[in-house]
């Protein structure tokens, strides 16, 4: 029983881990980011071509794949995503366009490949990441036997969140974030530069996605095309807990991690995935606007 | 006769069509059965413009009704396929289901494997033909009872047709012993009406395919304008006002959604037709959306601009995909086409044209600058 439930928190602070940042861009800016899966992409990538290139291990490549990608969240808020506020469903149809670019990025090497220069660890190909010694291995808790780097993610996920939730809830700009989120006319009115609040926290929203990368690449093949089922999970986890909540972000993953390893125990990896989509559906359809969210906008 | 956006639109439809129907005089087998897949994708195009354009649903599990009509059809004509008779027994059967069946169990439909009786009535292809529309639209007509009677709006209804139709997709992947999971269905019979053969390489199957497009074109434009299809247009404008108003709101959401789901069910038939497979990647999230693509970058208000853009892509698609490199290229292109269509033409290219043709034959009126950038550039419509 035990480890059943662990793997349903390992399967949570996954989920968690690229939930994170969708609940920050969707939650406070409204803004449906389909793109969101590509930096997770790219945070990945970003710990293979420091591995490869730069000789720096998964550790190490944490804060290089938050700027990585936070760079280029801010590039896509600035030039695409400000265009459209107000124009949510085209957002969520811009930021696929840009997922495909992001995606022909890796797969072109920056576009180099059109002169024939390709470089190591992007490309078509799939790519792995070796875990270091000190994370790899079985500890044992309670008696069970758990994989060292499967309790790290937890303990990643644990420390971002609460990262997270310190930035919103105690400091300045978490506070304009969430007036933002309330009332946007409102905030700005009061002399919140609404703007560039919105591209930085686009930008911290795509950085987590970075880091919720590089640790995927310890566990899982890196290929271009890895994002797309995770910006789905991503937002499935989302709007079940409520558009703005961190709380409910942080219920709805660890209860859809809960309710998938349960069900895989009992059936297999594809069924606990179609449950997890029937009570999305059911809880979406039951209370559209998620299951822990406050009355406000 | 003053030259209105009618008569623009009725001359496009019409040169249209004359290509559509005059193409078997100039392209081999080989190509027409290219195109006809061209044809069904223009066919998925004019849906999309309906639910979204028209209805303002986006709808981003279209595959799921493409690929319900797709599988009933695709199972009547799996049974008709020479190996479906040749496994040793009297009635046919899919090999397929004689490679996952229990050892001893009996070789027939009836009980095989778990619910192979239910491919017993897609002995008979009308019954896959009926089908293939009857299910896309019951099943459009349950899932939009419910979200439009909750009154879910905008991007939630984005969100539960997404999740619905990955669903779906992991159900028919599991259920190998009844779809042949990831395979798909392969190795197809011909679908036979009244003794004529549909087969993908005969120009009967081609002008079956141009025809129901013109159709498909024609009855959507008439019903765009008939007194319901412009009450779902209010709706689509303001939900609200149009419900104050008196208006079932729901009823014509729920309406226009299975309408659009019976066309993208006969798109999936056709498909099966000319291109003989069924396979779950027909309800990949990837597909649904690039219907959406094609429909954005055609203009999404007009049929004839999504059915032109779906037609025009996938051609081009088609002539780029000879070279590997580009192939990859042309994603970037797509990629790019996209985010600058959303951005800076929210009507795609019909709305460019029209604009633009509009501009060209009212010329000697000089029409005021300003009147012709509002049309364009009136918001469109999110949510």
């Amino acid at each position: 029983m035990l480890d059943t439930i662990f793997i349903g928190l390992s399967v949570g602070s996954v989920l968690l881990l690229v939930a994170l940042g969708l609940a920050i861009t969707y939650g406070a800016m409204g803004v449906i980011n389909m793109a969101h899966g590509e930096m997770v992409m790219l945070g990945a990538y970003t710990t293979v071509l420091a591995s490869i290139h730069l000789g720096i291990g998964l550790l190490g490549a944490i804060p290089i794949a938050f700027m990585v990608t936070a760079l280029v969240g801010y590039a896509i808020e600035r030039l695409i995503v400000s265009r459209l506020y107000g124009r949510l469903l085209d957002t969520l149809l811009a930021t696929w366009g840009v997922a495909i670019l992001l995606q022909q990025a890796v797969r072109l090497s920056l576009g180099l490949a059109f002169f024939g220069i390709t470089i190591a660890g992007l490309g078509t190909g799939l790519q792995n990441v070796r875990v270091p010694a000190y994370l790899s291995g079985v500890i044992s808790i309670g008696g069970e036997q758990v994989s060292l780097y499967r309790a790290f993610i937890i303990l990643v996920t644990i420390l971002l969140t609460l990262l997270t939730w310190f930035i919103m809830y105690r400091t300045a700009i978490g506070a304009q974030v969430r007036a933002i989120m309330r009332n946007p006319d409102m905030a700005a009115a009061c002399g919140i530069d609404v703007k560039r609040v919105n591209a930085l926290t686009f930008a911290y929203g795509s950085g987590l996605a970075g880091v919720a990368g590089v640790m995927m690449s310890g566990f899982k093949t890196v290929f271009p095309d890895m994002g797309t089922p995770m910006v789905v999970d991503g937002f499935l986890v989302v709007v079940t807990g409520g558009v703005g909540s961190l709380m409910g972000t942080v219920l709805s993953a660890g209860l859809l991690g809960q309710i998938n390893g349960l069900t895989a125990s009992v059936s297999n990896d594809i069924i606990a995935r179609a449950v997890i989509f029937a009570v999305v559906v059911t809880i979406i359809i039951w209370k559209p606007s998620g299951l822990f969210s406050y009355k406000g906008r | 006769m003053p030259v209105t956006k009618n008569t623009l639109a009725l001359a496009t439809y019409v040169v249209l069509f004359l290509i559509i129907l005059a193409a078997p005089l100039y392209f081999d087998v080989f190509w027409l059965n290219r195109f006809s897949k061209f044809l069904v994708y223009g066919m998925l195009g004019v849906a999309m413009a309906l639910c979204w354009g028209y209805a303002g649903i986006l709808n981003l599990g279209q595959g799921l009704f493409f690929g319900l009509g797709a599988y009933s059809i695709a199972m009547s004509m799996k049974l008709a396929s020479p190996t479906s008779l040749a496994q040793g027994s009297d009635t046919p059967i899919p090999d397929f289901m004689l490679w996952n069946a229990e050892p001893g169990a009996p070789i027939d439909l009836c009980c095989i494997t778990n619910g192979s009786f239910l491919w017993i009535p897609f002995k008979s292809q009308f019954f896959g033909i009926a089908m293939g529309v009857v299910l896309p639209t019951l099943v459009a007509f349950a899932i939009g009872s419910i979200i439009f009677r909750k009154r879910i709006s905008g991007v939630f209804i984005s969100i539960i047709t997404l999740a619905v139709v990955l669903l779906v997709r992991l159900l028919v992947v599991e259920a190998q012993p009844f779809t042949n999971g990831f395979n798909g269905l392969t190795d197809l019979g011909y679908l036979t009406v009244f003794g004529h053969e549909f087969d993908p390489y005969y120009v009967s199957t081609y002008y079956l395919i141009a025809i129901s497009l013109v159709v498909v074109l024609v009855l959507a434009r008439i019903l765009v304008q008939t007194r319901s299809g412009l009450i779902l247009q209010a709706v689509r404008d303001d939900d609200r006002r149009a419900r104050f108003l008196g208006f079932d709101v729901p009823a014509y959401q729920i309406f226009f959604f299975c309408v659009s789901a019976a066309i993208a069910g006969y798109a999936g038939m056709l498909y099966v037709l000319v291109a003989e497979f069924a396979s779950p990647t027909f309800m990949d999230l990837a597909f649904s959306i690039t219907m959406v693509v094609w429909a954005a970058v055609g203009g999404r208000n007009s049929l004839l601009g999504a059915c032109i853009g779906a037609v025009l892509i996938n051609m081009v698609e088609a002539t780029v995909s000879e070279t590997p490199q580009l192939i990859e290229a042309w994603k970037v292109i797509m990629g790019l086409a996209f985010v600058l269509a959303v951005l800076f033409l929210p009507r795609g290219i019909a709305g460019l044209v029209s604009r633009l043709g509009y501009m060209i034959v009212r010329k000697p009126q000089k029409m005021p600058a300003a009147r012709a950038d509002a049309v364009d550039a009136e918001p469109a419509r999110a949510g």
